[in-house]
């Protein structure tokens, strides 16, 4: 895991929603390359409007985003999202949905044709890649929205509770198959959860958030070797202090 | 309060009613009811001047595709005028009222501004707004075409309307995170992610349309279905009537067949239509 | 929404009508268009007040309203009482559905000369009208939610003991209530315009006749007048029929969705 090149500066985020008060307080944080970070805390409006903010569909109130010393204005090529409700255009199909990136930026008919098929194969739909969204099983549809967000080849994945819609089985599946995705490309990937054993099986790093208002509370390491043992002992006490720290 | 039709399902799943599959039934009793009809008339129970008998219905038929009524205008005379006044008419009203819609339902402001008007506007009886057409426009085409553009307006316009407002905000966040233009997001994301209800505003409006065409040919005109029946009232001849009657109920549905249809070609992907507007 | 976003909404809500008035009159008072067809809204209001007496204004719209409220009744029961039947007793309802569903297709206006040859040109042709526009969307409506009913809810009154009528009446027909009560409100506002078509072509009294008869005799104010007046009673009937009856009555809908 290397500590140069691209980092991400969260810089005193403060957020507030008119009558509804604060949402963030003094959010600070750095999200190193190709790392995997985790933000865990309870189910909560603050973890989701702290990604909008870093992707650039919110603006703070107060403080900044940096990606690489630059402060960020709004949506950029740098930054993909997968949400939890996959956000698939139901009128495109799969590997239509892929293409909508590129084709917004002018990419020929062939070239984008050919790197949607790519992503198809890394996220293992081959076949799928005429089927409507709603042909596609929950799990099929997320994976087309993490192939959705790298065809635009971001440096910074963000992930907000994106397997918070699926069954427990499935749900396994695809965070084996993230890990291998991440591994194979590479990305610096940023991932709200509120379960607190998948930030664990996941992540190097996992911050524990606090919810309204939304702060970070503490920060930990998780310093062992993939693929990790849900059952093994170290994974059961870093489970449990992250726990106690949630509060 | 989840619902099923599991009453129907165990119905159909018998599919028999005193014996007989329940298509057979249905046509029976059709069968049966003309029967009786033809038999009532033949006593002579019922006015043939009320109740003409089926047979001489379908001899009707005959005279109005060939000789015409009034002699000259075939019934096909009668069933393009009407098409084509329904058509212009909604075209008229589509092509205004799509674009007015998307517009509305994408800004706050022209919403609140416009939603008083247009729920007093749609209030108002599309027919009552026939002798002032007559007045503003004359007894010609132009006074039928507007009045059916304004009876398909308002259903479209409202769908549209709550259609546009009603985009799913994770397709747009989702559109922001790839590159999209201003453009690009109206054409390629709201466009399309309103479609569906356009679609349905659009099956409503041509309900009403159809409905407002056959009052409004019954006024200032000889051509047209509505006319048709309208004529067959002034000389007692309730054959005709009710045989323009039939025509009018089989055009009805041919309309709704091709645009449902026409929906499943250009919708493929929508499946499921939450509760629309009237 | 924050406070200032909705005033501003709700001072953008009467500034959209009140531009719409002020350039309408600016219309008439210098006559864009000709003030013989044309009359701006003050001279809507002058007509209002002085030319149609208030006596026979009311005349006019209680004979219509008469007219539609009691189509509305006869359509209403017997499109409750036909659902209900086809929806509880499947078999028959095939058989009796057969004709109404040939009949659906044609629309109620269309019977119009029909019903003058039948019933001549007095009330009950009008009111026949008026009862086919309620009949049909009541009773779809009624039939659909008698075979969409919940089968739990039955099932859990059939173990309470409830059987045959008993079931139907307080157990099957209140779970429809909702279901009746959108095709009453579609029904409602099919019955106004039938009634006006109605009154137009065929009639002697009533708001649709002040219409026409106005145009007959060149007074474009009052055939203005009129066509707002049965807006605004259209608007009211059915603001009471969606507040008061439904949201009233049908709270625990409301409540569980």
């Amino acid at each position: 895991m290397s500590k140069d090149g691209v980092e991400v500066l969260v810089d005193r985020i403060t957020k507030c929603f008119g009558d509804d008060g604060m949402a963030l307080q003094d959010v600070s944080f750095r999200l190193f390359t190709n790392e995997f970070l985790s933000i865990v805390g309870r189910s909560g409006c603050g973890k989701s409007t702290l990604l909008n903010i870093i992707a650039g569909l919110l603006s703070p109130t107060e403080g900044k985003v940096l990606i690489n010393g630059q402060p960020i204005h709004g949506p950029g090529q740098d930054r993909g999202m997968v949400f939890q409700h996959s956000g698939l255009f139901p009128w495109l199909t799969a590997v239509e949905n892929i293409e909508f990136g590129p084709r917004n930026r002018g990419i020929p008919r062939d070239q984008r044709r050919a790197r949607a098929m790519e992503l198809i194969e890394l996220v293992r739909l081959k076949g799928f890649e005429n089927k409507y969204p709603r042909e596609l099983s929950g799990g099929m549809q997320q994976r087309v929205a993490i192939a959705r967000a790298m065809a635009m080849d971001p440096k910074i994945l963000l992930m907000d509770e994106p397997f918070g819609a699926l069954d427990q089985l499935t749900r396994e599946d695809m965070q084996r198959e993230l890990l291998r995705i991440w591994e194979t490309k590479k990305k610096t990937i940023l991932f709200v959860t509120h379960a607190i054993l998948e930030a664990i099986f996941l992540s190097d790093r996992v911050i524990v958030f606090n919810s309204k208002p939304g702060y970070v509370k503490k920060e930990f390491v998780i310093d062992l070797p993939r693929p990790r043992q849900k059952s093994s002992p170290q994974f059961m006490r870093y489970y449990e202090e992250i726990y106690e720290a949630i509060g | 309060m989840k619902r099923s039709t599991k009453r129907s399902v165990d119905q159909q799943k018998s599919g028999r009613i005193l014996g007989m599959p329940e298509q057979a039934v249905k046509i029976a009793t059709v069968v049966v009811l003309i029967g009786i009809w033809e038999m009532l008339s033949q006593a002579g129970i019922l006015n043939p001047l009320h109740f003409p008998r089926p047979s001489k219905l379908i001899a009707t038929f005959w005279e109005l595709v060939t000789v015409g009524y009034p002699t000259g205008i075939t019934v096909w005379v009668h069933i393009k005028a009407t098409v084509v006044r329904i058509l212009q008419g909604y075209a008229l009203a589509a092509v205004v009222a799509i674009p007015m819609g998307l517009a509305i339902g994408r800004s706050h402001l022209l919403l609140r501004a416009t939603n008083p008007i247009i729920t007093f506007a749609r209030s108002i009886a599309v027919i009552s707004l026939l002798p002032l057409a007559i007045v503003w426009f004359g007894v010609g085409e132009l006074s039928r075409i507007l009045l059916i553009a304004w009876g398909c307006f308002w259903a479209i316009l409202t769908n549209t309307v709550q259609g546009a407002r009603q985009v799913d905000v994770n397709y747009i966040n989702a559109a922001r995170m790839l590159s999209t233009s201003k453009t690009q997001l109206f054409f390629r994301v709201i466009l399309p992610a309103t479609l569906p209800r356009i679609f349905a505003g659009m099956k409503i409006g041509l309900g009403v349309g159809f409905m407002v065409i056959i009052a409004v040919e019954m006024v200032g005109t000889i051509k047209g279905l509505g006319a048709l029946i309208q004529q067959a009232r002034f000389y007692y001849s309730s054959h005709i009537a009710i045989d323009g009657m039939i025509f009018i109920g089989i055009f009805g549905l041919l309309i709704s067949f091709t645009l449902d249809r026409l929906e499943r070609i250009i919708l493929p992907w929508a499946v499921g239509l939450e509760e629309v507007e009237r | 929404m924050n406070h200032s976003g909705f005033t501003k909404g709700l001072w953008a809500s009467w500034l959209g009508f009140i531009i719409l008035l002020v350039i309408w009159q600016c219309i008439a008072t210098f006559k864009l268009i000709n003030p013989a067809v044309f009359p701006g809204p003050l001279s809507i209001v002058h007509t209002a007040i002085f030319d149609v007496p208030g006596g026979r204004l009311l005349q006019h719209i209680g004979i219509s309203l008469f007219r539609v409220a009691l189509g509305f009744l006869f359509g209403l029961g017997a499109g409750v009482v036909l659902g209900v039947t086809c929806g509880w007793y499947l078999k028959l309802g095939s058989i009796l559905r057969t004709p109404i569903e040939l009949i659906r297709p044609i629309p109620p206006l269309a019977w119009i000369p029909i019903a003058i040859i039948w019933l001549g040109l007095g009330e009950p042709s009008k009111v026949l009208i008026i009862f086919l526009g309620a009949f049909f969307p009541v009773f779809t409506n009624t039939y659909k939610g008698m075979v969409t009913i919940d089968p739990l809810v039955v099932r859990a009154a059939q173990t309470l003991g409830l059987g045959g009528t008993k079931l139907l009446l307080r157990v099957v027909v209140p779970a429809t209530l909702p279901d009746i009560a959108t095709g009453m409100r579609i029904g409602w506002s099919y019955c106004f315009g039938c009634m006006v078509a109605a009154e137009l072509i065929a009639a002697n009294s009533g708001l649709g006749y002040l219409i026409m008869n106005a145009r007959q005799v060149g007074e474009i104010s009052i055939i203005i007048y009129g066509v707002i007046i049965i807006g605004v009673i259209n608007l009211i009937t059915d603001f009471i029929i969606q507040e008061v009856l439904i949201k009233r009555k049908l709270k625990w809908q409301y409540i569980t969705t």
